[in-house]
């Protein structure tokens, strides 16, 4: 009642002084500005801006207190401004990542570590039932009678869209596990919409035996947790954007489903492919968790015309609307559904994210962590 | 003689505040409903307050809540936790007619026959913040045998007229309409809240004032102004002295059968006696003036 | 009541509780209580979040408490605030309330 504090939600696309004032508190506090955030909620002491929050989506960040403020009630009020102003835009399920040493303040604002990367970061979210809860409905899926040394066998894919490519993969993983499991990454930001690259994937692995097809969820290659911008600016690029992703593997999803070994597909003439695969065998193998290994195996991929079957390639050659070509690299029912729908969709010149030079952009990078 | 020095605003949205301004004594406790809470937290405020309304401390200090207007969305739903929560008195915002008052004691008495509650057991109060209001007090304070007293709120009042808060100018006026509609009903009067904590001078200075124009209280919105405002309000060691004397000879004409009081060769009369009687429970609540 | 939404009340400021309440991934009720007194509180406020719930019919969804030192009356407005947010429900049943 006698605060001077004025809290309030603002679109920094919308307003130069706001975005100019976060970002000089956000320098205060050693944070850089981030460009796609959505909203921010923002706190003013008598007209000066204290404190601040982002929201992309259901991630929180570009959190700051200014430091003559911290260890008040002041951020609890913002965390409470922030998770009410995310349900109104739809998401009560929030992300955050911190630095390690930051974890028991957010800890004491509702979230919960997910993983960390020691010393560089950690993954929280905003319920003690989350992963939790996740992987209870995992283990409710698992298939019984299995012997206790029996191999278990995981598979993510993106699917975009799903090829002869994968469904070698699959195939051969299949035949040499007890049992297969195998994830379709829901983050609907491809080409090819979650829902029609999940029907495709279930069309094109009926009749395989010992396999379990998963929806994919937020806890896999999904925009929470690929922190694809975090550390651009910090150097750690290339070591940190899968290692969230793969811990989480390793740490909760593996041991609900007994997954032993991850089966991934190489391609020997891409550098960034090699490197993430090198990743996979980093965190899924090495001595960066204490939960079991998980084995990487990674399989040459299938090729047509000499020429390893890709996603990548299929939508290169469907801009170029080259469906001959297509018709060899993937199943029936994909050449079809490409054929109806998403022939029409191609938009000429659009820039192909794979394309020589250049960063690839987000869902290239999180499709490429898929082991396509 | 209820003594109505102070009435604390509390923000009904908070938690923390519902549940530990028990401690603090002001004379009347005011949970807010309206401007103190956002838009979105107005069904979680009001909840709060229900609840925190049935607590036992509470039972100790006169309740008063202050619901929205009754044409918004939220009023209706406000008064009806209010009373049935057991609040001693309800706080209107906004009023500009007698009308205003008697829509709000019909849909009281309605929650009351509804919850069992005793019909004209929950009491009213009209807050005036508008040139309207101002110009319509006598009838408004006239308007129910259930207000307990009118308030001005500078706030709104100071924006109706186009005008700012300053040293007290702009509601020269309505502080004399307000108190005068308040006398002729024989209800109380309270003044607006200060709401600069900072300047703890300009605060006693503006309590002054209130005092001497006849003001019953003040709306506070920190706790830090309630000893202050209790002891400007508080009598002298004379003023209580003579008040004394004058309850005494009051206590002594009436034990003889005597028509006509009378001290130090002086008559003394109704009001002379009500207001010694005052003065000493203004001294019996919180001591003499230091 | 019945759950149909997502829905959020209250807040983590000291003396207050967030809480959430979702329709729940199973048939049953299910109340998840995190709080800084857990050991000397935990089951006091688990015995008065399904008190408020049982007396407002809520018989399945997901509860999840966030408390920060809540006393009672607090705990039982903000878990009625969210049930009510999150069943969309438009009329209060007053009695079953108190």
């Amino acid at each position: 009642m006698t605060d001077e504090l004025d809290f309030y939600a603002v679109d920094p696309a919308a307003s130069a002084r706001e975005r100019r004032d976060i970002r000089a508190l956000l320098g205060r506090c050693g944070l850089d500005y981030e460009e796609h955030i959505q909203v921010f909620v923002v706190c003013r002491d008598a007209g000066r801006l204290v404190a601040c929050a982002g929201l992309e989506s259901n991630i929180v960040k570009c959190c700051a207190i200014d430091p003559d403020l911290r260890g008040g009630s002041l951020s609890l009020t913002l965390l409470s401004e922030v998770v009410h102003l995310a349900y109104e835009r739809g998401h009560s399920h929030l992300f955050l990542y911190t630095r390690p040493e930051n974890v028991s303040f957010f800890q004491g604002c509702g979230f919960y570590a997910l993983a960390e990367v020691p010393g560089y970061v950690t993954l929280m979210e905003n319920t003690p039932v989350g992963i939790r809860a996740y992987c209870d409905r995992l283990r409710a899926q698992r298939p019984a009678g299995l012997r206790p040394d029996a191999r278990i066998g995981g598979i993510v894919i993106n699917a975009n869209p799903f090829t002869l490519g994968h469904q070698y993969l699959v195939r051969l993983a299949a035949a040499q596990c007890d049992w297969l499991h195998l994830f379709v990454v829901s983050e609907d930001v491809s080409f090819v919409s979650y829902r029609d690259r999940y029907a495709l994937v279930e069309q094109g692995v009926r009749g395989i035996e010992r396999l379990t097809l998963h929806h994919g969820s937020q806890y896999m290659v999904s925009r929470a947790t690929f922190p694809d911008y975090f550390f651009k600016e910090k150097g750690v690029v290339g070591d940190c954007c899968t290692a969230i992703d793969l811990l989480l593997f390793r740490n909760h999803i593996a041991p609900a489903l007994g997954i032993t070994h991850r089966f991934v597909g190489t391609e020997p003439f891409c550098e960034t492919t090699r490197k993430y695969n090198a990743d996979m065998k980093f965190w899924l193998q090495g001595d960066g968790s204490t939960a079991p290994a998980v084995t990487v195996i990674e399989e040459a991929r299938t090729r047509a015309g000499g020429t390893p079957i890709s996603a990548s390639e299929v939508r290169r050659l469907l801009r170029s609307r080259d469906l001959d070509r297509i018709r060899a690299l993937v199943p029936a029912p994909t050449f079809e559904l490409l054929r109806e729908k998403y022939l029409s969709k191609i938009l000429p010149f659009a820039p192909d994210p794979l394309g020589h030079g250049g960063e690839p952009d987000a869902p290239a990078r999180r499709a490429m962590a898929a082991g396509m | 003689m209820k003594l109505r020095r102070s009435m604390l605003f509390l923000p009904g949205a908070n938690a923390a505040m519902l549940s530990t301004a028990f401690v603090y004594k002001p004379d009347s406790i005011m949970f807010d409903l309206e401007d103190a809470v956002s838009l979105r937290e107005k069904d979680s405020a009001r909840l709060l307050v229900f609840h925190a309304l049935q607590l036992p401390v509470y039972r100790e200090t006169e309740t008063v809540v202050r619901i929205n207007p009754l044409n918004t969305p939220f009023g209706l739903p406000d008064l009806e936790a209010a009373v049935r929560a057991g609040v001693d008195v309800v706080r209107l915002p906004k009023t500009d007619c007698a009308e205003d008052v008697e829509v709000l004691e019909r849909e009281v008495e309605r929650i009351e026959r509804a919850c069992g509650r005793e019909i004209g057991s929950t009491r009213l109060m009209a807050a005036i913040e508008s040139a309207s209001g101002v110009i319509n007090a006598l009838a408004i304070a006239k308007a129910s045998p259930r207000l307990i007293g009118i308030a001005l709120a500078g706030f709104d009042y100071v924006m109706d007229m186009q005008t700012e808060r300053g040293d007290g100018t702009e509601l020269f006026y309505a502080r004399c309409a307000v108190l005068h509609a308040a006398r002729a009903a024989k209800i109380d009067a309270f003044d607006v809240v200060w709401s600069d904590l900072n300047d703890e001078a300009g605060f006693l200075k503006e309590v002054d004032l209130i005092k001497r124009l006849g003001f019953n209280g003040k709306s506070l919105i920190n706790p830090r102004q309630i000893e202050l405002l209790h002891n400007a309000y508080a009598p002298t060691e004379e003023e209580v002295e003579y008040a004394g004397r004058v309850v005494s000879a009051a206590a002594e004409g009436e034990r003889k059968g005597l028509g006509v009081v009378s001290l130090n060769g002086k008559m003394i009369d109704g009001p002379v006696i009500d207001h010694a009687r005052r003065v000493l429970q203004r001294a019996e609540a919180s001591g003499t003036r230091k | 009541m019945k759950i149909v939404k997502e829905a959020l009340a209250g807040t983590l400021e000291s003396s207050d509780l967030l809480v959430k309440v979702s329709p729940g991934p199973g048939a049953g009720l299910e109340v998840v209580i995190s709080s800084e007194v857990m050991q000397q509180f935990g089951l006091q406020i688990d015995h008065v979040v399904r008190d408020t719930l049982a007396r407002l019919g809520v018989t399945a969804g997901l509860v999840v408490v966030e408390d920060k030192g809540a006393l009672d009356c607090a705990i039982r407005a903000r878990v009625q605030t969210a049930v009510i947010r999150g069943a969309e429900a438009q009329t209060i049943d007053w009695s079953a309330l108190s």
